[in-house]
C-alpha cells in the first residue's frame, strides 16, 4: 500500500499509527514536500483482516518511517546476540539454519552451539546436526 | 488507466520505488499453501481453547497428548500461547535445542515420543517471550499480527511428517480463539476447556457462539477443576458453586482438581501414565470421548 501526494507527486511517508478505539487503526501519512497530512482509518474487521494475514507489506529495513503500518507483520524476536566464539559452522550446516524462522534463529543457533560444546565438538557440520536431530527431534 | 493532474500525468503505483506489497494476495496464498503443505501428513488438528485463562488448557492439552499416545497414536503439541509458552516446561523440555533437518525443523521430542513445539524451549521461563516493538504503534495493535505471522512461520517450517494428532494449546481470549479458527487450516476441531464457575462458563459460551460462525468444528468441552478429590473421604467435592450457564456443546468429561497434578505441572509432567492420579484418569476418559467424537464426524 502506498500513498501519493497528488499536488507534489511525492510518495507520502508514514508518520504515526494509533488505535483510538478497540480494533480500529489510524495511520497518518505526510508528504515530505508540502507536509500535507492524510490519515487512513480502518474499521475493526479491516484491521483484523490485515492483521491476520501475516504478510510483509512494503520494504523492511531500519527506516520504519518508510514502512507501511501493517509491516508489523514482520516478526522479530529480541534474541541472543550472534556468538563470536564457540564452535564453528560449516557452510552446509549453516545453510540448514535457513529452515528456522528468523525470529527464533539466533536462539536456536545458540542452543545448537551449547549442545555442540557440551559434546566437545569444535565444528558443527551436518553430521553433528543429524546426530542432534536423532537425539532431540521426532 | 492513467489519472491526469493539471496537465501532467500522476505517478502510478510502479513509478514509486520499492515494493509496497501489491502481491499481498499472492503472499497470503503462498503462506497458506506452505502451512497446508507442512501439515499434509497430519490426520487430526485439534485446538484446545477456552477464551478464559488459567482454566487448564495447557494441562488438558498435555494430558490429552499422553492419553492419545497411550492409545498408540503419534502426537505433537504446538504451544500457541506465545506470551506464556508453558508447554516446554510441562513437557520437561525447558532447554531443548531445535535442530534443523534438510526438510525443515525437526519437531522437538520428549523421551516418550510426544513432539512439543514451544518457544519455552528456547527462552528461559523467567524471561518473557518478547517481540521487538514496532515504532509509533500501540503494542496491542501489533500483537495479534505478530502472533499469527509467528504461528504461520512456525507451522510451515516444522517437519511434522506423518502424525495422528497435532494439538494446539491456545492462548486465552474469546476473540483470539475465533482468530485461530479462521487462521488454522479448515478441518481443525476445537475442544473448549472451562471450570465450573459462572464467569468461566459464560466466557466459553461466548467462544462457542463466535466459533459457530467459522468453519471450525467443535467436538465438545471439558469441565476442569470439577470438584476436588478428597483423600480423606475418597469423594469428589465441589470447588465452585454450580453455574446456570448452559453450554450448547457435548461434555467430553469432567476433570477433578488434583493437587498432585498441580505439582506435577510445576515439576514437569511425568513421562509415564500414572493411574494413581484422579485427574489423569479423567483425562483418559476425555481422550476416549474425543476419539469417538472425531469418528462420528467422519
Ligand atoms: N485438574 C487440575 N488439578 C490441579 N491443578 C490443575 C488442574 N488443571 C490445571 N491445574 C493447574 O492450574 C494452573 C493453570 O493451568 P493451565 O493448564 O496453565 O491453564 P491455562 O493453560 O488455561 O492457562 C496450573 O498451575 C495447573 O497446574
Ligand atoms: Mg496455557
Ligand atoms: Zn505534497
Amino acid at each position: 500500500m502506498k500513498f501519493l501526494c497528488v499536488s507534489c507527486d511525492e510518495p507520502m511517508k508514514l508518520e504515526k499509527t494509533e488505535s483510538p478505539q478497540q480494533g480500529t487503526l489510524s495511520a497518518m501519512f505526510e508528504c515530505p514536500e508540502c507536509f500535507t497530512q492524510i490519515a487512513m482509518l480502518t474499521n475493526p474487521s479491516e484491521t483484523q483482516m490485515v492483521q491476520s494475514l501475516g504478510v510483509k507489506i512494503g520494504p523492511g529495513g531500519a527506516d520504519s518511517a518508510a514502512k507501511c503500518p501493517f509491516s508489523g507483520a514482520l516478526p522479530q524476536m529480541e534474541g541472543a546476540a550472534p556468538s563470536e566464539e564457540g564452535p564453528r559452522w560449516t557452510r552446509e550446516a549453516l545453510s540448514r539454519l535457513e529452515n528456522i524462522p528468523d525470529f527464533v534463529r539466533p536462539m536456536a543457533k545458540q542452543g545448537i552451539e551449547h549442545y555442540a560444546e557440551s559434546q566437545g565438538c569444535p565444528i558443527i557440520n551436518e553430521a553433528v546436526l543429524e546426530e542432534a536431530r536423532g537425539k532431540f527431534g521426532m | 488507466m492513467i489519472l491526469e493532474r493539471s496537465g501532467s500525468i500522476m505517478k502510478s503505483y510502479f513509478d514509486i520505488e520499492g515494493d509496497g506489497g501489491s502481491d499481498v494476495i499472492a503472499q497470503v496464498e503462498a503462506q497458506q499453501e506452505a502451512v497446508r503443505e507442512a501439515l499434509s501428513g497430519v490426520r487430526n488438528l485439534v485446538a484446545v481453547g477456552s477464551g478464559k485463562g488459567g482454566v487448564g488448557k495447557s494441562t488438558v492439552t498435555m494430558g490429552l497428548a499422553q492419553a492419545l499416545k497411550g492409545r498408540g497414536a503419534s502426537v505433537a503439541i504446538l504451544d500457541a500461547d506465545f506470551n506464556g509458552p508453558c508447554q516446554a516446561h510441562l513437557a520437561g523440555l525447558d532447554a531443548h535445542p531445535w535442530i534443523p533437518s534438510p526438510q525443515g525443523l525437526a519437531v522437538p521430542r520428549r523421551q516418550d515420543g510426544i513432539g512439543v513445539v514451544s518457544m519455552g524451549s528456547l527462552v528461559p521461563a523467567s524471561q518473557p517471550v518478547s517481540f521487538s516493538t514496532v515504532s509509533h504503534g500501540d503494542e496491542h495493535v501489533w500483537r495479534s499480527t505478530k502472533e499469527f505471522a509467528v504461528l504461520g512461520q512456525l507451522l510451515s517450517s516444522m517437519a511434522w511428517g506423518s502424525l495422528d494428532f497435532l494439538l494446539f494449546d491456545l492462548p486465552p481470549g474469546a476473540e483470539r480463539t475465533v482468530q485461530y479458527a479462521d487462521f488454522l487450516p479448515s478441518g481443525v476441531s476445537f475442544v473448549l476447556v472451562t471450570v465450573p464457575s459462572d464467569i468461566s462458563r459464560s466466557v466459553v459460551a461466548r467462544s462457542v457462539s463466535a466459533l459457530a460462525g467459522t468453519s471450525a468444528q467443535m467436538l465438545g468441552y471439558v469441565e476442569n477443576m470439577a470438584g476436588y478429590f478428597c483423600r480423606d473421604c475418597g469423594e469428589i467435592k465441589p470447588l465452585f458453586p454450580s453455574s446456570g450457564t448452559k453450554l450448547d456443546l457435548p461434555l467430553l468429561g469432567r476433570v477433578p482438581f488434583d493437587p498432585e497434578l498441580a505439582s506435577l505441572c510445576d515439576s514437569g509432567w511425568p513421562e509415564r501414565r500414572d493411574e494413581a492420579h484422579k485427574a489423569v484418569e479423567a483425562i483418559h476418559v476425555v481422550a476416549e470421548n474425543l476419539l469417538q467424537a472425531l469418528e462420528a464426524q467422519e
